[in-house]
């Protein structure tokens, strides 16, 4: 097994985020959480963007939407988090469904932009239906408890968000591997030949859309835990172009990609931080130079460069690989 | 009674500027199938430049707008250059991307050029800021002075596209790219041309707009969706449907504002995009591209 | 005399008031390899989007043994067993060679995203007998070398190539091939032929093709169906279809007709 290969790397950075918390201070424990949540974020809508090549911007919508549920049931019903957390995913992977139909008819430019619209009509409810959102004030959640575990809130959510990112990852390395995932390349890569081999159109983008939905939603319940707040300003068009930023400078179509893109990008936000007045611009050059000159996205350039990032999609097993010296590339680049 | 055109008037004046933005995008998209999104940015980059020679440097304001207009072009064939010819053959999501991507550098350099959030930059009236009556109707005189600027614009790009050589050979090769191709016609340098004249449409409305309003760094996305609902109306590949489309919005957003509500006039533009992309994605005038298998 | 196992009745189609297909009929017995040409705008590939279920058409039924497909969505009438190849490349480019076969198995394999996604057993099987079934198809085809390989690094020519055999590899009764041929020299044509053959022979799969290439319809197909201008105009062997004065004026123009009787 490569040094430096895919497993190992994992391997070591979920050793390393597992005993973060005992040397990093509360807000690098914070940013780290952050992290977890946005490489959920990612992981979905890479799903949907990179594998099914559906150029939806509705994910900060979803988000938003699992957020205020999650929220909004605790404070109007006064429901326990742990119901209301289930249920804000639930309403974030339904919303992701409804918007999955009227996108079939659509695609590309025209998909993005009506789902642009959708987001910015979600934005424009959160805002303005007062009596139930509150508004753009926002409102406080409950703290979240983890009676009777002996555990702080802090402590105990980073390691719900950590157990969660764990267990979506793996279903989601699964999941594309399968003949899901290969369905939902085929969708991106020729529509019309996939139908053609009893692909259901229909059926894998609403797949696609209901999942980037739920991870979107488990995302927006775990930052409305996490802040114990929740406010439209967390859901704009800024966060969606965030999300785009995370799995194009991690990788369209791969799941690593996600995590390390999401990675990389609150790393370089936390960065522009201190450079107030020019965070835009840099987030914009950012944008631009990695579309213009790394369009692969960390992990094109590691698949290229280092030896064991492969992403078949399908499940291999050892025994099978064919030898090295067969072809006279040794390492395969997916574009 | 009065109230009624009262907003019809006004719909009609913020519509026509709808139509300058509708304008630029549909000329955009006509040539190259894409959608700039940055032109919202250009837009807001145009006007803070005709403020900067008008407001800081006293240039008067006709050559001040005739300025806006020539930068407009200049920022629109520089999109073109970094965000278009280079990944015009990539996928959709990288194009769009990269117009994205641009239009944050422009936001935020015009946020440490310009002011940074909260500040909004007024810009003298062109006219005078008395209301005048016609026939018993009020009518500000700044409203007539911007429909009369945006129908002149108007007037001049259809001249422009039926009469220039530069015009009919964009006509051309948003009609049939490779025939233009073999015509001679050297494709690249209209899609430049494109984003060029797009962005300066944009950069005259951003120049006309700005008596009427007060100017910040965060008004291009708003009047960029605005502005693309609007071409979606009109149809993305009509012209025509652009101020068609533009206009109608106006006066929708100004009916809801003022029979209804005016948390409204913001969500119009929304329920207008999604609602005609997935009913009739042509729009009213638009004409359907055909996928070949 | 046996059952036609495709049949086509009646069938329009109208494009914007042009009508493309004008009551079209057509009958593909099993086992047959049936070619399909006549000139540009013909309205041949229509015909196929039409049978397909790309494109219902305004009038008319379409039969797949004995069922009418005419309504139902492609993805449908693919798992009812017909296959279709298309004029532009519909490889997958993002995936490998195996996979792009492998997904030929989609509607002959059923595992959710449930299943997939907790890596189930059932699912693991399923997985790895398509894998096999894959490999197997590239042997078929002489390109077992070829299985790693990225979809965007093959050549035009093993491109389509691939593609066919991603088709075949779900068992299809019928398979629409929207000409396949292009693009592929005079020493490829010879090999192609062999592998239609094979097709039918081994495979059992009956073939409808479009094709300009007309030495090839003329060595391999049974039956030439002639379409002009949305109208079928003639209908037998390869031969027959060949000398009819028709066929020749659709192609050729009525000077050239007469210059071609005169001679």
């Amino acid at each position: 097994m490569a040094l430096f290969g895919r497993r190992n790397v994992l391997v070591a950075m979920l050793l390393f985020a597992a005993v973060a918390p005992t040397f990093l201070n509360a807000y690098y424990l914070f940013v780290a959480n952050t992290i977890l949540i946005y490489v959920l974020l990612a992981i979905g809508l890479n799903i949907l963007v990179g594998y099914a090549g559906q150029l939806a911007f509705a994910n900060a919508a979803m988000f938003g939407i699992g957020a205020y549920g999650t929220g909004l049931l605790q404070v109007h019903f006064g429901w326990p988090f742990w119901l209301a957390f289930p249920l804000g995913a639930l309403i974030a992977t339904i919303v992701g469904l409804a918007i999955s139909l009227p996108a079939l008819r659509l695609s590309g430019l025209y998909l993005a932009l009506s789902t642009l619209a959708f987001a910015q009509f979600t934005q424009w409810v959160f805002l303005n239906w007062e009596p139930v959102t509150f508004g753009a004030g926002g409102f406080k959640t409950p703290p979240i408890s983890f009676t009777p575990l002996p555990i702080s809130k802090t402590l105990g959510l980073y390691y719900l968000s950590l157990i969660l990112v764990m267990v979506l990852f793996a279903l989601a390395q699964n999941l594309v591997r399968s003949r899901i995932g290969r369905a939902f390349v085929a969708v991106r890569d020729g529509e019309i030949a996939a139908e053609s081999l009893g692909v259901d159109l229909l059926r894998y983008k609403a797949l696609a859309f209901g999942i980037s939905g739920f991870y979107a939603g488990i995302a927006g319940g775990l930052y409305s835990a996490m802040l114990n707040f929740v406010s439209p300003e967390g859901f704009d068009l800024f966060q969606m172009v965030i999300h785009k930023a995370m799995i194009i400078v991690g990788g369209l179509g791969s799941i690593v990609g996600s995590v390390l893109g999401a990675g990389t990008l609150v790393f370089v936000l936390e960065a522009l931080r201190k450079v107030k007045g020019v965070q835009e611009i840099a987030f914009g050059a950012i944008l631009v130079g990695f579309i213009l000159f790394m369009p692969g996205g960390i992990i094109g350039f590691l698949k290229e460069k280092v030896r064991g990032w492969e992403e078949p999609l399908h499940r291999t097993r050892a025994s099978r690989r064919p030898p090295i010296a067969a072809t006279s590339e040794s390492s395969e680049v997916r574009p | 009674m009065e109230l009624l055109v009262y907003l019809l008037l006004s719909g009609l004046t913020t519509g026509s500027l709808y139509a300058l933005i509708a304008l630029g995008i549909v000329v955009v998209n006509k040539a190259t199938a894409v959608i700039n999104f940055a032109h919202g940015e250009l837009f807001m980059f145009s006007g803070f430049v005709a403020w900067m020679l008008h407001v800081q440097m006293g240039v008067p304001y006709l050559p001040s707008l005739l300025a806006a207009v020539a930068f407009g072009f200049l920022l629109g064939a520089a999109t073109d250059l970094i965000a278009f010819r280079p990944l015009k053959n990539a996928n959709i999501i990288s194009l769009v991307l990269a117009t994205i991507g641009i239009a944050f550098m422009l936001r935020g350099t015009a946020r440490v050029i310009w002011g940074g959030k909260g500040d909004y930059l007024p810009f003298p009236p062109i006219t005078s800021p008395e209301p005048i009556m016609i026939g018993g109707i009020m009518v500000i005189p700044q409203q007539l002075a911007v429909l009369a600027g945006s129908i002149v614009i108007m007037v001049a790009f259809a001249a422009f596209f039926r009469l220039t050589r530069a015009g009919k050979m964009m006509q051309a090769t948003a009609d049939n790219a490779k025939a233009a191709t073999l015509a001679g016609i050297r494709v690249d340098r209209i899609y430049m041309l494109s984003f060029g004249t797009g962005a300066a449409i944009a950069g005259a409305a951003a120049a006309l707009m700005a008596p009427l309003t007060l100017l910040y760094p965060d008004m291009g996305f708003s009047f960029f969706i605005k502005g693309f609902a609007a071409a979606v109306l009109g149809g993305l590949t009509s012209l025509p449907g652009a101020v068609l489309g533009g206009i109608s919005i106006g006066i929708v957003e100004a009916l809801a504002g003022g029979y209804l509500h005016s948390s409204f006039i913001e969500v119009s533009a929304f329920i207008v995009i999604m609602f005609v992309l997935v009913v009739r994605p042509t729009g009213l005038l638009g004409s359907t591209r055909f996928r070949r298998v | 005399m046996t059952e036609a196992l495709l049949s086509v009745r009646g069938v329009s189609v109208s494009f914007g008031g042009v009508k493309v297909l004008d009551s079209i009929d057509l009958d593909v017995k099993p086992g047959e390899i049936r070619g399909l040409i006549g000139p540009n705008g013909a309205g041949k590939t229509t015909m196929l989007n039409v049978i397909c279920g790309i494109h219902p058409p305004h009038q008319g039924d379409v039969l797949l043994d004995g069922v009418s497909i005419v309504g139902r969505k492609p993805s449908a009438i693919a798992r009812l067993g017909l296959g279709r190849t298309f004029q532009t490349s519909q490889l997958f480019r993002g995936m490998t060679v195996l996979e792009n076969l492998m997904t030929g198995l989609h509607h002959r394999t059923a595992a959710g995203f449930i299943a997939a996604s907790l890596n189930l057993r059932r699912y693991r099987e399923e997985e790895e007998a398509a894998e096999e079934a894959a490999r197997q198809a590239l042997e078929f085809i002489g390109m077992s070398a070829f299985a790693d390989r990225p979809g965007s690094a093959l050549s035009f020519g093993q491109q389509r190539v691939i593609e066919i055999a991603r088709t075949l590899i779900g068992d299809p009764k019928v398979v629409l091939l929207d000409e396949p041929a292009v693009g592929l020299s005079l020493n490829r044509l010879a090999e192609f032929d062999t592998l239609l053959r094979r097709i039918r022979d081994e495979k059992g799969v009956t073939l409808i093709l479009i094709e300009h290439v007309i030495r090839l319809v003329m060595d391999v197909c049974d039956q030439v169906t002639v379409l002009s201008s949305g109208r079928r105009i003639a209908e037998g062997t390869p031969d027959a279809v060949r000398n009819d004065p028709g066929v020749i004026e659709a192609y050729l123009g009525k000077e050239l007709r007469a210059r071609h009787s005169a001679s």
